[in-house]
């Protein structure tokens, strides 16, 4: 049973035994107010019948007629209050049954009592008979106004005692409706504690242990009620979540696997990868040197472009191994002045290219947090690259700074060389793509990538913008990478 | 002992190496007798005069040994660690001359006591040059550690 039916029941069933209690202290009321009605009508029939009693004595002592008429309006008196009575019991009505049926015959007594005539002097026979007449008369009255009296005591006791049944009446009910409503209330709360406060202490359990990591943990708690569905989504809930755990692990541990794979093979291509070159070089040299009278120009240049490839192929792995390199080393940021890094850099640049009159503009006071090695690395093959791509300007100007009034703290690196065809601007970025022939500007393609990649790893941006002919701008950012750590390439820390 | 006569050690497992490596040392008037072993193992044996060598007893130590660190059966690092751990040998001048410029290489080979780290370049002019001042620096500059004799 649901708790909320359970809940429903409980309060319906306290205020019907709080209605019946009303409904009991209502009715307890009423008739009370009832019987006290009645009591009060018995004890007007009382009066009145002491009443026409009082007056038929004294019609009896004196005859007189205002006696006799006072008689029948006392007598009409009691008539209408025995006629306008109320009463509803059956020991109640057979009683006003009797008083009428007295009533009528006290009438009628009466009336004959008063036609008997005045006794007058010289009649002695017929008084002596005449008086035995009224006596027997006088006596009947008196006998069932006796009664009659007795019936109105009658009907007062029956009065009070069904005020008496009242009142126990409706202290059965209320210690019932009370002794209702203390069940109900211990009810109520065992329903609660059972119901409620077990699975609740049961669920903060089990979230203490999920939290220590037993995924395996089950609550286990049956029941169609809430807390039953509650307990049943928990369980879901943790199974769902166990299974995500386990997947993460899962993906995690594939990713060490393959971090470890990359960096085997990284290792072997270091090692392994370079000695055939060596070996082509090497014996190039050696057919160049000792044997060239044998050789004839075209032998010769033929051996010097073997030569030449082989340590292109060097420098390509070496790009190679340095884009590995920066997705592998651990990040290690702190605060760094950009600024004094490319100038820095600039001076490096500057002393490798003492014929070229390169104009560099550098904002002072760049400061961000990021790997410094890492961004040096970045920095460096951004201003070797603007460098390169000036190289056929007239006056060649390099500008690094940061966009102004701009919450991200956007950094740009522009020059004024050829500048890229927008177009494959998606292209700038990847590994060993070229937008320029290695003819017209050398280089292995791998440059920006790696910038890319350390600026991904600080969890920045990198993009860039150009007109042909005009120059390019290579901005980035690294807003995020001052906090948290770094969860892109080292899953497992 | 006379400078030429000192031999080196040369530990590599490629003869394409071994080859460039002699014709290097050959073409910069190195004239010492290059001793070459071809793994690790070959190596600690002509060091401790052992399997192979162990007609090598008594002796003369090489002054300089060059050191390839991917080797077959025992590594050039394994090579390194038991050079430095045993008292004849900790003290010759060792070189470790290999592909790599790993990070990890290094700084493991400098831990384990290499003298110094040199990487074979794949341009052949450049490894000439690097050759000559190796010749140079440790066989002639460099004052080597009295020379033990083969126990």
């Amino acid at each position: 049973m649901k708790i909320r039916l359970k809940e429903r029941l409980a309060t319906g069933s306290t205020l019907v035994v709080i209605g019946l209690l009303a409904l009991a202290i209502g009715w307890a009321y009423l008739e009370v107010g009832d019987a006290n009605r009645q009591r009060q009508q018995a004890s007007e029939i009382s009066l009145g019948l002491t009443q026409v009693r009082l007056v038929t004595f004294e019609y009896r002592q004196y005859r007189l007629e205002r006696a006799r008429v006072q008689w029948f309006t006392a007598t009409d008196h009691l008539d209408r209050l025995i006629a306008s009575s109320t009463y509803s019991g059956s020991a109640q009505r057979e009683i006003i049954g009797r008083l009428r049926a007295s009533r009528v015959l006290v009438r009628n007594i009466f009336t004959a009592l008063s036609a008997v005539p005045v006794a007058e002097a010289g009649a002695a026979v017929s008084d002596e008979s005449r008086r035995r007449f009224e006596l027997q008369l006088d006596s009947r009255l008196l006998v069932v106004q006796q009664d009659s009296l007795n019936d109105a005591f009658r009907l007062t006791e029956l009065a009070t005692e069904r005020i008496n049944r009242a009142q126990e009446r409706v202290l059965v009910v209320i210690g019932i409706g009370l002794t209702s409503i203390a069940l109900v209330t211990l009810g109520t709360s065992w329903l609660i504690r059972r119901s409620i406060l077990g699975p609740v202490v049961s669920l903060q359990q089990a979230t203490e242990e999920i939290a220590a990591g037993n995924w395996e943990h089950r609550l286990g708690l049956a029941g169609d009620d809430e807390i039953g569905a509650l307990a049943g989504n928990f369980d879901a809930m943790v199974r769902k979540l166990r299974d995500a755990h386990a997947e993460l692990a899962r993906r995690n541990r594939a990713l060490i696997a393959s971090n470890e794979e990359l960096e085997a093979f990284s290792y072997s291509v270091s090692h392994d990868l370079r000695a055939p070159l060596r070996s082509m070089d090497g014996f190039s040299l050696m057919l160049l040197e000792d044997y060239s009278e044998q050789l004839d120009e075209e032998g010769k240049d033929a051996l010097q472009r073997i030569r030449g490839a082989s340590q292109r192929m060097g420098a390509i792995i070496d790009d190679l191994l340095r884009l590995s390199h920066v997705t592998r080393v651990e990040l290690a940021v702190k605060p760094l002045d950009l600024s004094a890094m490319a100038r820095d850099i600039a001076d490096e640049i500057d002393r490798e290219h003492s014929d070229r009159a390169l104009a560099w503009v550098i904002e002072a006071g760049l400061r961000l947090s990021a790997d410094p090695a890492l961004m040096r690395i970045a920095l460096d093959n951004l201003l070797r690259n603007a460098c390169k791509f000036s190289a056929h300007s007239e006056r060649p100007l390099i500008r690094v700074g940061a966009l102004p009034g701009d919450a991200r703290n956007t950094y740009f690196v522009a020059d004024n060389g050829v500048g890229f065809d927008m177009a494959y601007s998606d292209k700038l970025f990847g590994a060993f793509q070229r937008l320029h022939h290695a003819s017209d500007f050398p280089g292995s393609g791998i440059g920006l990538a790696i910038v890319q990649r350390i600026i991904r790893r600080h969890h920045g941006r990198v993009w860039a913008e150009s007109t042909q002919g005009r120059g390019a701008t290579f901005f980035f950012d690294l807003k995020e990478a001052n906090n948290g750590p770094d969860e892109q390439d080292h899953p497992a820390g | 002992m006379d400078q030429m006569n000192k031999t080196i050690l040369l530990v590599e497992d490629n003869p394409d190496d071994v080859k460039l490596t002699l014709r290097a040392f050959k073409r910069n008037n190195v004239a010492n007798p290059i001793v070459v072993a071809r793994d690790g193992v070959e190596a600690l044996d002509y060091l401790f005069a052992r399997g192979a060598y162990a007609g090598r007893r008594g002796k003369a130590l090489p002054a300089l040994i060059l050191l390839d660190l991917k080797l077959p059966r025992l590594d050039g690092l394994a090579v390194l660690k038991a050079v430095r751990a045993e008292e004849l040998t900790r003290l010759i001048p060792l070189v470790v001359l290999t592909s790599s410029k790993e990070e990890q290489d290094m700084v493991q080979s400098y831990t384990l006591g290499a003298n110094s780290y040199v990487r074979k370049p794949v341009n052949f002019s450049e490894f000439l040059e690097a050759a000559r001042v190796l010749g140079i620096y440790w066989l002639m500059i460099n004052q080597a550690p009295p020379e033990p004799l083969q126990a």
